[in-house]
């Protein structure tokens, strides 16, 4: 065995049932691999300790944290950073990068036409509930042409490998994805403590994203415009992602605002300097749907900007992501992605969807109460987790509980395989040792007009707690430095 | 013939502590249609800030206000003059082809055409014990089941002000049975729809010269999509069909999507708000 020299691998248990990103089946370690667990051998567990702090504070000192506001009194967290890098080989990048895009421009197609002609509806193909009962369509988006015919911009695609070995995706961000600040900063604190591995492997640079953002951004200026002028607009320092939105504006050498520093007239926007007004064009928004513009959403919110969005429907600001494209990352539409890209692009789906089971339909309904124990369970208007349950950590009792609610409203779930998402090794405070932990993978995509660009390189983010799934932040989740290798 | 009408509408805030900053839009321009043309319009403020006409999401027209200096109190005056031709609500044949208007109904496409008048929204759910308070009979035409619907929502609600206000849903008009035209509406929308026919709530101005119930505020009424016929004004409140006397402003879902008056604030302390609106009509030959 490979490990038995490795005195920081010496603990390392690989439990065969899951798929260990860095072993072979038979238990050797992967060619793209070998170098790296040679290298990271050399240290001490000491060593590691030590060099684990140092990340640590280089996270303090670039001020990349995030507030806790439940606990009692409020604290500066950093997101848990892991100092053993995932790596991503050439062709299984290639399989991701094509698979996002594909989906990202599959979206925009089924966005476009939901709010205009709605053809996919009405030839059958997706039901209509998808947008009448969806909290996320905007009625007042109905017929408006976004600048270039982007939607989503920006889209951030939730991908895991399952033991099969195959990619699948989970979820499609295209609300107000964050994460892609993490990314580079994984990569800044990597390079502080351990400079000397990134001389023996080719790998992208993740630092391109901020000026590939603004360039196809620009691309999707509003018409009669030469120069725009982009700004990003923050709900404020308060909001737990501000640290990424105030980076984004400074890398991209844009202005950060809020509300408040902009204003309409006469259905243009302009922002507040001392030198007078400035005119803007182009709006990278982090702010949700709902608050944008007080006098045609939420009227009590003082996040947005009043007129705003009688100024994106004359065309005279560009919007980014589009107003009501939160529609289209509803569970209920990921559900249908094969059909939806099928249908605009006439492709195959790339990247692989979980297999979904519609309670509606009968047949299927009889499926999901037969099998029920190895099954997810969802609902399909929750979001954020809740309302989840896992068929085969039910109790008996638990399980006609869920028969029950599923008979009696089947409309609401939907039932997927439990997915195994894939473990990496992962470096333990508690146990001072590298463990099995699972992984999944946040890739950011960008679509300007007929252009698109793929971070190379992605958010590899780790469920501390062992066994667990959610990889979520929130959920005491961490990340690693993700490394997409040159062909 | 026709009508011609001019409409005062009169708005004024008086803050107790200084405004600082403020942004008010206005969804109170009667609407251009077939039978509505416009002659004039004029409207001011009286703190002298510019007013700016726009188009809202639903693409009617707007003036928004956005005073540049701090103030205690602050008035609108509008004034709209416009020409308002004949309606004969009954220039149709409503009892052709009943077996068909129904069919229609449920064709995906004429589904998908109205979806945004075929779906519930918050103001027009009706609560599960009383899901089936008003059903269509169908060997009747859809215009005389939506006629015996108006007729059911009048009798149905009484007319009472200051018993509901504008974030009063279904289920508490439906046990409480007393409101203003804005419930009445509501009602009628969500029965409506529930037969599945299209329906959506209309703002606007009533000509009060006859009688009719509205008050000295802005009047509500609903239109029904009837298949080959078109949309087709119902007044609940006052168990009518819009008519000539009916100036419309502005459709949508329900109240949210017409709201003739939204505003962002800053200050402190209390204030008194009041509106007036007023019709005149002048025959025209």
């Amino acid at each position: 065995m490979d490990n038995i020299e490795n005195q920081i691998f010496s603990s390392y248990e690989r439990n065969p049932i899951l798929y260990d990103e860095i072993y072979k089946k038979k238990g050797q370690i992967k060619k793209v691999y070998k170098k790296l667990f040679e290298l990271y051998g050399k240290h001490s567990i000491q060593d590691y300790v030590n060099l684990n702090a140092k990340a640590k504070s280089s996270f303090f000192n670039q001020g990349i944290t995030f507030q806790v506001y439940n606990d009692k009194d409020t604290q500066e967290k950093i997101f848990p950073f892991d100092l053993f890098p995932r790596i991503i080989a050439p062709d299984e990048w290639e399989i991701i990068e094509k698979g996002a895009i594909q989906r990202s421009k599959a979206l925009n197609l089924f966005l476009w036409d939901i709010y205009h002609d709605k053809n996919i509806i009405r030839e059958g193909i997706v039901p209509m509930e998808l947008i009448s009962t969806s909290e996320n369509y905007l009625d007042q988006m109905v017929g408006i042409d976004p600048p270039g015919g982007i939607y989503n911009h920006i889209s951030g695609t939730d991908i895991i490998k399952h033991n099969d070995g195959k990619y699948y995706v989970l979820e499609d961000n295209i609300r107000c994805p964050s994460g892609v600040s993490y990314v580079i900063c994984n990569r800044t604190a990597l390079k502080r403590a351990l400079f000397g591995v990134f001389n023996h492997y080719k790998t992208y640079s993740v630092t391109n994203y901020a000026e590939n953002l603004l360039d196809l951004l620009e691309t999707t200026k509003p018409k009669g415009v030469d120069v725009p002028v982009s700004v990003v607009i923050t709900p404020g320092m308060f909001n737990s992602a501000f640290y990424e939105h105030s980076y984004l504006a400074k890398t991209m050498g844009v202005e950060l605002v809020e509300g408040r520093d902009l204003f309409v007239e006469n259905d243009f926007v302009y922002m507040k300097t001392i030198k007078g007004p400035i005119k803007v064009d182009i709006i990278y928004r982090r702010i949700d749907d709902q608050f944008i513009d007080p006098l045609e959403f939420k009227p009590d919110s003082t996040l947005g900007v009043p007129g705003l969005f009688a100024a994106y429907k004359k065309g005279n600001v560009t919007l980014a992501n589009a107003p009501g494209t939160g529609v289209a990352d509803d569970k209920a539409v990921y559900t249908y992605m094969p059909q939806i890209i099928k249908y605009y692009l006439n492709e195959e789906p790339i990247l692989n969807n979980v297999h979904t089971y519609h309670c509606s339909r009968p047949d299927e309904l009889k499926y999901v109460l037969e099998h029920i124990h190895e099954l997810v369970i969802k609902p399909v208007d929750e979001a954020g987790g809740y309302g989840i349950s896992i068929g085969n950590r039910l109790t008996k009792a638990e399980i006609e509980t869920v028969k029950k609610q599923i008979t009696e409203s089947p409309r609401k779930y939907v039932a997927q395989p439990i997915m195994s998402l894939s473990v990496h090794p992962t470096y333990i405070d508690e146990s001072e040792s590298f463990e099995q932990r699972h992984v999944d993978l946040r890739t950011f995509t960008i679509l300007g007009k007929d252009k698109e660009f793929v971070l190379k390189g992605g958010l590899t983010r780790v469920a501390l707690q062992k066994g667990n799934l959610i990889v979520n932040s929130s959920q005491g989740g961490g990340s690693k430095d993700t490394w997409v290798l040159k062909g | 013939m026709s009508l011609e009408y001019s409409i005062v509408y009169k708005a004024e805030n008086n803050y107790q502590n200084w405004v600082e900053q403020a942004h008010w839009q206005f969804l109170i321009i009667p609407e251009v249609n077939n039978n509505q043309e416009f002659v004039n319009i004029d409207f001011s403020n009286s703190v002298g800030a510019t007013n700016q006409f726009s188009i809202n999401g639903y693409g009617f027209k707007t003036i928004r206000v956005h005073p540049k200096q701090k103030f205690k109190n602050i008035s609108f005056e509008a004034t709209f003059r416009l020409i308002k031709k004949e309606v004969n609500p009954f220039d149709f044949n409503p009892s052709a082809d009943i077996e068909q208007s129904y069919q229609k109904l449920n064709e995906l496409n004429f589904k998908v055409d109205f979806e945004a008048f075929l779906k519930t929204t918050h103001f027009t759910r009706i609560p599960q014990a009383q899901k089936s308070m008003f059903d269509f009979e169908k060997d009747i035409s859809i215009f005389e089941n939506l006629q015996n619907l108006n007729h059911f929502v009048f009798n149905y609600l009484r007319f009472k002000t200051n018993v509901t206000d504008v974030k009063t849903t279904l289920d508490e008009i439906i046990v409480e049975r007393q409101g203003v035209c804005q419930d009445f509406t509501h009602l009628f929308c969500a029965v409506a729809r529930k037969n599945d026919i299209p329906a959506r709530y209309v703002s606007g101005y009533l000509h009060q010269g006859n009688g009719y119930f509205g008050d000295s505020q802005m009047h509500a009424w609903a239109e029904a999509y009837i298949p080959k016929i078109g949309w087709v004004g119902f007044d609940p409140t006052n168990n009518l069909l819009a008519n000539t006397n009916h100036i419309k402003v502005a459709h949508g879902k329900d109240y949210t999507d017409c709201s003739p008056l939204k505003g962002v604030v800053y200050t402190t302390g209390t204030n008194e708000t009041s509106h007036t609106v007023q019709v005149l009509s002048q025959q025209q030959q």
